[in-house]
């Protein structure tokens, strides 16, 4: 592990930070949507950047003996993490409800979003969202957290709701599959969001590495 | 030898302007850099240590320009300010866990020899330590990496007058042991016993750049003190 990264952990988190990937168990409530648990995570996230900013955590990582740009490195592998982590939670309770609850009755009559690849999938393009707006955002300023993450949180819940909704358009059944069923297509989906989520997530990086080495602190 | 220089270093804001600021800090001297608030010494010193984008100009370190060098630049100074504390709800202890994995040349003896020196309790946060203690935190994580230069922004400001005594005595010994010292302040007193240079700024320019001495004999009258001729100058600037 880098120092960076590990300054991250231990001098700019917040427990709560990492308490908070406990929601990606949200995968398991029936009747509920689910996808709500990855705003849950990311909203950690934010907590640990509000903190770090009152700790002058920024100002303090830009006087260390490294480039600016291993600061935004050090922020984003953090947050990566963190994402990753409630992302594999997630997968694996996914799996459990794909195969050894996948006839459970409260699981059947779930009008909601079904714990599937594509749930997933769609789970990697909300944290992809996060980055984009949220850190993307957050690096044009270093210090202005609330509004980029007043519309990450405008963009993840209309991106929740069309997610959830997506399903009971004609055509469209599939994409709330059962076990194994469509499985070719749940995991082309599943593949997507992951090349979505390293898409959006490497623009961004770059992007507020342009960013971070002009805005002064 | 001077082992900073600053070159023609400009940065404009929408209501301040830093005007081709020129200056070098000799090896191993503690110099002052004076100016009343808002002439610019913190735009100066952030640009030093690249938090400040600057508009145009050089930032040289040990003959290095800082745009490029900035890793190896940072390894060898240290940067203390008394208007600001890090991380106030960790503990002495986790914060230097982390910050000494940055520094190679991380002196744990020296680290514990200062830590004693400054009477510094490791389980202790900095919402915990004082004003002075603060300052001395800052100061004991460069020392503790070696740094060959301090700088220092307004270390004194809200000390009371035994504190600012103490850090004064510091400055002195510090330089008795080759560290190079720039050291912010509008309490010009403080530089009156340590500093061997002053550079003084007045709206984003600077109006001096010499010793001590010389510029009390250039801008100062009989029996002046260094504070009185940095009223006058500045009275004499407003009208």
């Amino acid at each position: 592990m880098n120092a960076m990264l590990k300054k991250e952990m231990r001098l700019s988190a917040l427990i709560l930070t990492y308490l908070f990937i406990g929601f990606g168990a949200m995968t398991l409530l029936p009747g509920y949507p689910i996808l709500c648990g990855v705003f849950f995570i990311t909203l950690g996230i934010y907590q640990s950047f509000l903190s770090a900013r009152e700790a002058n955590d920024i100002v303090y990582s830009a006087l260390l003996p490294v480039a600016k740009r291993d600061v935004v490195k050090g922020k984003y592998e953090f947050v990566m993490l963190i994402e990753l982590g409630g992302f594999a939670l997630m997968a694996i309770l996914t799996v459990l409800r794909m195969t050894i609850m996948a006839d459970a009755v409260a699981y059947r009559a779930n009008a909601l979003m079904n714990a599937n690849p594509f749930f997933l999938g769609a789970a990697l393009f909300i944290f992809g969202l996060f980055n984009v707006i949220f850190l993307g955002g957050y690096f044009r300023t270093a210090y202005n957290l609330g509004k980029p993450f007043i519309i990450y949180t405008i963009a993840a819940f209309l991106s929740i709701g069309a997610f959830e909704a997506a399903h009971h358009f004609p055509g469209m059944q599939a994409l709330n599959a059962f076990g194994s069923d469509h499985i070719i297509l749940q995991i082309t989906l599943l593949l997507a969001g992951a090349i979505l989520y390293f898409l959006m997530t490497a623009l961004s990086y770059r992007k507020a590495c342009v960013n971070f080495e002009i805005i002064d602190l | 030898m001077s082992i900073v220089e600053l070159k023609n270093v400009c940065k404009t804001y929408p209501a301040f302007r830093l005007k081709n600021i020129s200056f070098s800090l000799e090896d191993g001297k503690i110099t002052g850099f004076i100016g009343r608030n808002g002439a610019g010494k913190t735009t100066t010193i952030k640009s030093m240590l690249n938090l400040v984008h600057t508009d145009s100009g050089e930032i040289s370190y040990f003959g290095m320009p800082l745009i490029g060098n900035e890793k190896e630049i940072k390894q060898r100074i240290g940067y203390s300010t008394g208007t600001a504390s890090w991380y106030p709800r960790k503990t002495i202890r986790e914060i230097v866990s982390v910050t000494k994995t940055f520094y190679p040349a991380w002196d744990e003896e020296a680290y514990r020899k200062y830590l004693s020196l400054f009477g510094i309790d490791e389980n202790k946060k900095p919402i915990e330590l004082s004003e002075g203690m603060k300052v001395k935190f800052n100061l004991l994580l460069a020392l503790s990496h070696c740094a060959e230069i301090l700088i220092l922004d307004e270390p004194t400001s809200g000390l009371d007058p035994f504190s600012r005594d103490e850090l004064l005595e510091l400055f002195k010994i510090l330089k008795d042991h080759g560290v190079t010292i720039l050291f912010s302040t509008h309490i010009t007193s403080d530089l009156e016993r340590c500093a061997d240079n002053i550079i003084y700024i007045s709206r984003g320019e600077i109006r001096a750049d010499m010793s001590r001495t010389d510029f009390l004999q250039t801008f100062g009258r009989p029996e002046e003190s260094l504070e009185e001729v940095f009223l006058r100058l500045e009275r004499e600037a407003l009208s």
